[in-house]
């Protein structure tokens, strides 16, 4: 009667307001006898009735069901506390979790897994990008460069004339400063050591906006020559200065000058920051810029582009802005730069660029991507856990139900449940902190040397929290299914009908394919983008550096100007130096030189070509290092046209030099290039005309994934005198001597140090190591992430096969009585085996399918990491579907094989 | 389940419990059914509802005076009968009652009655 379809649905509502268990037992009858006294009174008669039963009884109702929960808990549990009842799951839970300890174990790594890579990941990821500079609004701070227009160089530092130019002309900064790196030996009590120190403009600190911690940072009338003050960092003060609070006022020894200490900064303070951009080394002492006289004129115009320069944008102008007004300000220089100088000249630009991204920007999309890969990996780890937990939960709804007949409450059995899932979760999480944290520490330094604002990984609090509790989330939710589920039915019918079968079982099975699917799919995914960067990665480790360098041991010294203030001094330290060490009996070579090969961190400079096939194209920019010894032998640094320089050229400036093959292609395609000339600067500059001797093979700059730039090498006679003698240069002062030997490299180190130490001991060494691990760290970085990809493809494939395994496993429990069934009806074993193999591969080609789907987009994405390596690179996505296969298949065995071992007629008598 | 059956010397039944126990005293009902005899038996002055039929029932059930029985035909509708215990605590209440109902005959309080 739909007249009283309203009353009867109002009826129902309200008998919400009943106990669950007076509802569920007689919410049927309370319902049939509404309609029958509809029948018999009719609406109005029905609900005067109704109305004060309802009052009446809901307070009966509600009193007898707490009374009886009260009696159940004192006859079930005999009166716990609700602490003793905690622990008390807690024993069970131990002892239930040891008793299936493949289950434990395997959701317990996989967690580990899941949080431990996580965690490692994203503190990386978080300290590189997201972790504060610690400058006053960072966000609005911006460094300028200069360069020329069509030079391979791209940016480059800025010459000291054009810094000033720009003090005035420049509008978009409130003020802008310049500083450069300066390397330092640093004496005085303790061992001399080289440390990198920073010269700053007085302007520069006030940009950052941080104080110094005890005294101040360089006042205005401090930034001349001669004045020696330096600020210091925390880390030098603590170090050797011994965090003594009247530190301000003493004096630090540099290069054997005593400098005035007027302040020292805080801890947190970095500066310059770690990166790609120029004199991107931390600083451990800051003195005064001071720029000289020499620096000021115009005749250091076309030289020195090496400072940075730093500016905070005012107010709230747009960084737009400033990258234009950089951009008009490019003509604006040149026209102050003296008239020679004008044709070459012309090509010169200044561009701006935010701090912050010139900090992190080369590396943000490799992390990015890292990030990313984890985040798959936990999503598979997290999909694996709720599988596990789903299946043990099935095959405990039987236990379940019987506590609850015994008088177990709701809570009572969430809680239950709650400590397993937490019990878990605790146990993967400290597992998983300790792998991440050796993860984190395993990092090769050049990883954390290449990261910017990266000195000592740890892990994150907050990362391990979030993943921590996103990993406990899932395990409680699906540990807390069955409960879910079985709430809603009567629990005796549970209990009648008994095994394993379960109720929704259609449902659980489909939520248990998804989740197997979608972690195969998501180890797809991981497994192609692995193949993709080790592909890369081997194309990489193919690529020829140009050097042959097997046992080469270098170091590094740098003269101070006490001592060596002469250019002769400079000259006749290394001259000794090359002898001595050439005189080491297991030393078959020696060589010094200003920078080493296949580092590319040499100079830079500017220089013209004579007779160029492009005139308006003869000046460009390329590496230069000076050598004194057999530079090209010490390297293995094929000569391919012409010859090396000799003995004599070394000692007194011929004016020769060697240039790259690929200076030798750009400028003199198809020419001689031997007896063409170059010389410094621009077209118009004074420098001496060289002479091209040679022609030396390309020796890979840096960077192994990019063609080498143009290279020009010079005998040390070439430096002049004033770069010599004046420290502010530091250029000659700073060589490395290299050493080739017969037998193992460590045994040179000692002569090396005694040859040293013979002609100065209070000479600090650095940067002892070989040529072997120079180029080992050229190609660390992807090293790294390669191994780091497998790593986590490996454990994604490893679990999805777990989670394939236990599905079909547990299958295989479930239909133990349908296979009984088969095989007695005539069924073979073989037939059985194709069951479970079918239903396993049915699950892996789909989840193959979505993976191959979700690979082709990962692949897009990593295309600016690859090398030579297509992101459609058939060979990956060949042999990816087959490991996947095979793996599958040997998931597939074991249950399988359980299958075909069923006994039909025990099957079948088993309930 | 302990609580006791009311007999000699107890506290007497409400009479809720005491109509529904005379309404299985011949045999037992559904909830509807016990709650048309409880109507008929007690007048106008004790109607129930259904909520109230089917929660006394169930603290009945708790002392032992009824018991639900397995359903032989209409799966939707709920029996409950008397146990024994039901029996003798209604027999009480009826002795109780007629005694009681003497009294009041002897006093002469209710004209017309005997």
């Amino acid at each position: 009667m739909h007249r009283w379809a309203v009353s009867r649905a109002i009826y129902r509502g309200l008998l919400c307001l009943y106990p669950h268990e007076f509802r569920a037992r007689f919410g049927s009858d309370l319902q049939a006898d509404f309609a029958d006294l509809l029948h018999a009174r009719g609406t109005m008669g029905t609900w005067l009735r109704v109305v004060p039963d309802l009052c009446r009884s809901l307070p009966l109702t509600h009193a007898r069901a707490r009374a009886s929960r009260k009696r159940a808990r004192a006859t079930a549990y005999h009166g716990e506390t609700a602490m003793g009842s905690l622990k008390a799951d807690v024993r069970h839970a131990v002892r239930s979790l040891v008793k299936t300890p493949v289950f434990t174990a395997v959701t317990i790594v996989t967690l580990a897994l899941g949080i431990g890579a996580n965690s490692a990941i994203f503190s990386l990821v978080n300290a590189v990008l997201l972790r504060p500079l610690g400058y006053v609004e960072p966000e609005r701070l911006m460094l300028i460069y200069e360069g020329f227009r069509g030079s391979s160089l791209g940016k480059i530092g800025v010459s000291p004339p054009d810094f000033i130019d720009l003090t005035t002309l420049q509008r978009s900064f409130s003020s802008i400063g310049a500083y450069r790196t300066q390397q330092y030996e640093l004496s005085g009590a303790g061992e001399p050591e080289q440390i990198i120190g920073v010269r700053v403009s007085a302007s520069v600190f006030p940009i950052l906006g941080v104080r110094a911690a005890h005294g101040r940072t360089f006042l205005e009338s401090e930034d001349q020559p001669g004045q020696d003050v330096a600020v210091l960092s925390y880390g030098l003060w603590q170090r050797r200065y011994g965090s003594d609070p009247h530190a301000v006022g003493r004096t630090v020894t540099l290069d054997r000058r005593p400098y005035t200490i007027v302040g020292v900064m805080p801890a947190s303070f970095q500066f310059p920051k770690r990166g790609p951009q120029i004199n991107g080394e931390p600083a451990q002492v800051w003195t005064p810029l001071a720029l000289g006289p020499f620096e000021r004129s115009q005749q250091a115009r076309g030289m020195m582009y090496a400072h940075t320069v730093i500016g905070r944008l005012r107010g709230s102008l747009p960084a737009e802005q400033a990258m234009r007004e950089a951009g008009a300000l490019g003509p604006t220089l040149v026209r102050n730069y003296p008239a020679m100088l004008q044709g070459p000249i012309k090509s010169l630009m200044v561009t701006a660029a935010p701090l912050i991204g010139e900090i992190a920007g080369q590396v943000q999309r490799p992390l990015l991507i890292l990030l990313g890969a984890v985040g798959l990996v936990l999503l598979v780890a997290c999909a694996n856990v709720a599988n596990l937990v789903l299946s043990r939960a099935v095959t405990r709804q039987r236990e379940i139900s019987v506590r609850a007949a015994l008088g177990a409450g709701r809570r009572r059995l969430l809680q239950m449940l709650l400590v397993e899932g937490l019990l878990l979760t605790a146990a993967g999480g400290a597992l998983g902190l300790f792998i991440g944290n050796t993860v984190v520490r395993a990092m090769p330094d050049v990883i954390t040397l290449a990261l910017p604002g990266v000195q000592n990984v740890g892990l994150d609090g907050r990362v391990v929290l979030f993943t921590f509790a996103l990993s406990a989330l899932t395990a409680i939710i699906f540990g807390l299914l069955p409960l879910i589920v079985s709430e809603r039915r009567d629990l005796a019918d549970l209990l009648r009908e008994g095994g394993a079968r379960s109720i929704g079982g259609a449902r659980q099975h489909r939520l248990q394919a998804m989740l197997v699917v979608s972690s195969v799919a998501l180890a797809v995914v991981l497994l192609a983008s692995a193949g993709l960067l080790m592909h890369s990665f081997t194309k990489l480790m193919a690529v020829d550096p140009g050097i042959r360098a097997p046992r080469v041991l270098t170091m590094q010294v740098r003269l101070p100007q006490a001592g060596y203030d002469s250019a002769a001094a400079v000259r006749s330290f290394y001259q000794g130096l090359h002898d001595r060490v050439g005189a080491i009996p297991s030393v078959r070579g020696a060589s010094i030189q200003t920078d080493l090969p296949v580092k590319g961190d040499g100079e830079r400079r500017g220089f013209t070509v004579d007779q160029a096939i492009d005139p308006s194209n003869a000046t460009s920019s390329a590496a230069v290092t000076w050598t004194f010894g057999d530079y090209f032998r010490t390297f293995g640094v094929p000569i391919v046209k012409g010859r090396g320089f000799l003995p004599e050229e070394d000692l007194e400036n011929r004016g020769m030099t060697i240039v790259s093959r690929a200076l030798a292609e750009r400028y003199w395609p198809g020419q001689d290039p031997i007896g063409k000339r170059l010389k410094w600067g621009v077209a118009a500059s004074r420098g001496r005309w060289q002479t091209v001797v040679g022609v030396a093979g390309d020796v890979v700059d840096g960077k192994l994934d990019e063609p080498p730039i143009m290279h020009i090498y010079v005998p040390y006679s070439e430096a002049v005198d004033p770069a010599l003698a004046v420290p502010m240069a530091g250029l000659m002062r700073r060589m490395t001597v290299a050493a080739v030997t017969d037998q193992d490299v460590a045994t040179v180190v000692a002569p090396m140090r005694a040859a040293i130490a013979a002609l100065d001991p209070a000479l600090a060494v650095a940067e002892v190591t070989t040529m072997a691990q120079v180029m080992a760290d050229a190609s660390a970085p992807q090293r790294f992430s390669t191994l780091l990809l497998g790593a986590f493809a490996s454990g994604a494939l490893l679990l999805a096969a777990i989670g394939l395994y236990g599905m079909l496993a547990f299958g295989v429990t479930r239909r133990t009585r349908e296979i009984g069934v088969r095989l007695a009806l005539g069924a073979t074993r073989g037939e059985v085996v194709g069951l479970v193999v079918r239903q396993g591969m049915i699950l892996t080609l789909t989840g193959l399918g979505f993976g191959v789907v979700g690979a082709l987009g990962a692949a897009r994405l990593l295309r600016g990491l690859l090398y030579q390596t297509e992101p459609l690179d058939v060979v990956t996505f060949a042999s990816v579907p087959g490991i996947l296969a095979v793996v599958a298949l040997l998931a597939c065995y074991l249950p399988a094989r359980r299958a075909a071992r069923v006994e039909p007629m025990a099957a079948l008598r088993a309930e | 389940m302990s609580k006791p059956v009311p007999s000699r010397g107890q506290p007497p039944l409400t009479a809720a419990v005491f109509h529904i126990l005379l309404a299985l005293a011949d045999g037992p009902l559904h909830g509807y059914a016990i709650m048309q005899a409880v109507e008929a038996s007690a007048g106008e002055d004790m109607r129930m509802g259904p909520g109230t039929i089917y929660g006394s029932l169930q603290r009945m059930e708790d002392a032992g005076l009824v018991r639900e029985l397995t359903t032989l035909g209409d799966d939707r509708r709920r029996v409950f009968g008397l146990q024994p215990a039901g029996r003798r605590a209604l027999e009480a209440e009826a002795r109780r009652l007629t005694r009681l109902a003497a009294l009041v005959r002897a006093r002469r309080l209710i004209p017309g009655e005997r």
